[in-house]
């Protein structure tokens, strides 16, 4: 069993921290609400991010889990709390995890939900996965056989988008999973972009305690949640990542960029690599360590190479 | 008929078990599908491998009349393959998803078996005879010199050993951009619906190259989607009506004469949320998992994560009866969250009917530990038994098991914190006809049958 902080009864309270919630307006159990909350809202995050499957993710479940986080977002938003949430260290076995600890204050207004390189390079225009088949045969770049069937098929009648060139229809699937969020979020999310060029996305943070957080870290985590619905290569921003990954892989750090300006751009440039030395000094200026990249890279940087080989064609 | 009320409750017998009997469990061999065909006679069971294995149910001896026949391997092929989406980068699952059979119309059999992306029909003939006598043919095929051939005769069959052999008909394939969770034949027996998390297409047996589809749900922007589709079903008797469940445990009953794309409900059944029962994850385990029309149609029952729900089709607002399945797990739901046990999708049943007025009076669903559940809806008793190779003494009646949620444990119950969460029960089935019943554990099959006196 998880998370039990406050002090329990066995018969009436047996509950505690589980099954019924106790109405956050009381006073002494409103730390156990809380502490449950924060509980569930680390579980939710970990489950959404920790995953690699190899077959895509269930929709259902994602989708229950986001709004799990939703709701609770919803209700910090309500008490205009000013805690984020961070994840509990319970990360095992993670290199760089001690150096996340320790740079956690400049990362959390960083924390925003980790969106795009995963997101753009796994999904492709959704109208076209009805008749992958067919649609294939059309586009000059793709290498990949027919995928599985036999004979051509027809789209289903349902309002189809007009058939775009997939490179084209890439970029519209980069700029369409750049966060739409509100207003103020937005406000947020460019803030936060400005601040840093290399966008690790991490969320999986961890927190020393009593840290007073300022309102621009707190809406970086009111961000909209991924949805990460397209999302089809997991995001596994935990998985073995080293350094050595880092150093030998094609990083163009603008992907990585969460302004919707420059997205589109992104895709289009031509990767650079680039080292991970300079990486590390991007990032340098945000923490008092030298820190390693964040995990996510690795994931993104395989996917994205692939993808953009299949954009390039080479 | 089984006690209709009678005041005969049903004795459960231990029958037959399928299935490698090692504690080891080779992920292939996972059972993801059960299901009987119209007569009782085959049962099909999918597995996590793609395969699908046919067990066809023995003559009834004459002789010994107090045991129905034995179910006996009848076929096995590999049904789906696992294949590679290249675009997305990404494995697609040969695990059956869902079984359903067509009725019986000719010698041969046929059913569809889906995945998670391509549905397809199988043919499942025998061949017990074979062509002898060709003129210009040897026995062994080859070709005999037509110069020896001095006179004619006409072939003949002779018989050989059984074979049933298993070909794929039709291949409904591209349709789909999400999971396949369920596949419903319509009572036309020539459509039939397959139903993902967003959306719903309706088919023609014979048409592969075309599906219509009569729900979507997809939000225009994916950053909206809050709900998925997660069972549908169509109406036993009205070829223009199914069900719909979804994430949010609400049901939606649509009418497919109203328009063309059914994103406009008929009836949609949703009981209000009870207060005192709120939780973090009172939505999760709201979630639809199954659902069934009753063989009448009068009724539909639904499976969420604690409870099965009766609705009448006649009564939006909440259900006529709710059976708590395993209520003791409600005070572990965030351990249930955490180890993703929450997320499990129990199956649910009716008892068979021979008939198609209202006798569908026993409901049959899983749970974890190997138990399985049955509730009667006349006498509102229930019982729950276990699925165990311990329990295997052929005409001995199943023990009755309970769960002690609190408090001080009786003897041979078993305490909430002892439950095995990794034996769990998703899918269950019931002989069209008779007390016969299948249960799924996670790599075993168990057949049950009433105590015959």
């Amino acid at each position: 069993m998880l998370g039990k902080g406050g002090k329990r009864k066995f018969d009436e309270h047996e509950d505690g921290l589980e099954g019924k919630v106790v109405s956050p307006t009381d006073g002494p159990s409103k730390v156990s609400y809380t502490l449950q909350r924060q509980t569930i809202f680390n579980i939710s995050l970990m489950k959404l991010y920790n995953h690699r499957p190899l077959t895509e993710p269930s929709l259902q479940k994602t989708v229950l889990i986001n709004n799990m986080l939703r709701r609770i977002q919803e209700e910090l938003k309500q008490e205009g709390s000013l805690r984020p949430m961070f994840v509990a260290a319970s990360q095992p076995a993670d290199p760089l995890s001690d150096n996340f600890r320790e740079a956690q204050p400049a990362f959390s207004h960083l924390a925003s939900p980790p969106l795009l390189p995963a997101d753009f390079v796994s999904t492709m225009p959704l109208e076209s996965c009805l008749t992958p088949a067919s649609l294939l045969e059309d586009d000059t770049f793709c290498t990949s056989p027919a995928v599985q069937h036999d004979g051509p098929t027809k789209p289903p009648p349902p309002a189809l988008q007009p058939v775009k060139d997939s490179f084209s229809s890439a970029l519209d699937e980069i700029e369409e999973l750049c966060p739409a969020p509100t207003s103020a979020e937005a406000v947020a999310a460019e803030s936060a972009a400005d601040d840093s060029k290399a966008q690790p996305g991490e969320s999986n943070i961890h927190k020393p305690e009593g840290l007073p957080e300022s309102r621009t870290a707190e809406s970086k985590l009111m961000d909209p949640l991924p949805g990460n619905f397209e999302i089809t290569a997991s995001t596994g921003f935990l998985t073995d990542l080293t350094l050595d990954d880092i150093l030998f892989a094609d990083i163009d750090t603008s992907m990585y960029d969460f302004d919707p300006c420059t997205s589109a751009t992104g895709a289009a440039s031509k990767m650079a690599p680039v080292s991970a030395d300079e990486l590390l000094k991007t990032l340098a200026p945000y923490s008092s360590q030298p820190v390693t990249p964040n995990q996510p890279f690795k994931m993104d940087l395989t996917e994205l190479d692939h993808i953009m080989e299949v954009l390039v064609g080479s | 008929f089984l006690g209709a009320g009678g005041g005969n409750d049903i004795q459960w017998c231990f029958s037959q078990v399928k299935g490698a009997v090692d504690d080891d469990v080779a992920e292939a061999d996972i059972i993801s599908t059960v299901e009987f065909n119209h007569s009782g006679e085959l049962l099909a069971t999918g597995d996590k491998g793609g395969r699908v294995v046919i067990f066809q149910q023995e003559q009834e001896n004459k002789t010994q009349s107090h045991s129905r026949g034995e179910y006996n391997v009848y076929s096995t092929f590999q049904s789906h393959e696992p294949e590679f989406d290249y675009l997305k980068s990404l494995e697609i699952e040969e695990k059956i998803n869902k079984i359903r059979w067509l009725p019986q119309k000719n010698a041969a059999q046929f059913l569809l078996s889906t995945n998670d992306k391509t549905i397809k029909l199988w043919k499942i003939s025998e061949r017990d005879k074979r062509p002898e006598g060709y003129n210009l043919k040897e026995e062994d095929g080859r070709y005999r010199d037509p110069t020896t051939v001095t006179t004619l005769r006409v072939p003949v069959f002779r018989p050989m050993d059984l074979m049933v052999e298993a070909s794929p008909r039709r291949i409904f394939a591209n349709a789909h951009t999400y999971h396949i969770n369920s596949i419903s034949i319509n009572s036309d027996y020539e459509t039939y619906l397959s139903a993902d998390d967003l959306r719903i297409n309706l088919w023609h047996l014979e048409i592969t190259d075309r599906s219509f589809n009569i729900v979507d749900i997809k939000p225009a922007n994916m950053e909206e989607l809050t709900e998925v589709i997660t069972a549908a079903e169509f109406h036993p008797n009205s070829c223009s009506t199914f069900v719909y469940s979804s994430s949010k445990g609400t049901i939606r009953l649509c009418d497919m004469r109203a328009s063309a794309l059914c994103d406009r409900h008929s009836k949609l059944f949703e009981e209000p949320e009870d207060p005192s029962n709120r939780s973090f994850f009172s939505e999760i385990i709201s979630s639809i998992s199954d659902v069934k029309f009753s063989h009448s149609g009068r009724y539909m029952m639904t499976r969420d994560y604690l409870s099965v729900k009766i609705w009448d089709l006649n009564m939006e607002n909440r259900p006529v009866e709710t059976y708590q399945v395993h209520e003791y797990l409600r005070s572990k739901l965030c351990s249930l969250y955490e180890n993703d046990c929450i997320f499990d999708k129990f199956e649910c049943c009716w008892n068979g009917s021979d008939r198609q007025v209202e006798f569908s009076l026993i409901v049959m669903t899983g749970s974890y530990n190997n138990f399985f559940r049955m509730f009667d809806r006349n006498t509102k008793r229930d019982i729950t038994l276990e699925a165990s190779r311990e329990n295997n003494k052929p005409r001995t009646v199943l023990k009755p098991r309970k769960v002690c949620a609190s408090g001080k444990r009786k003897k041979d119950e078993i305490s909430v914190d002892s439950l095995d969460f990794n034996k769990k029960i998703l899918h269950t089935a019931w002989h069209p006809k008779e007390n016969i019943i299948a249960v799924a554990t996670t790599n075993n099959l168990y057949i049950f049958q009433d105590k015959m006196n």
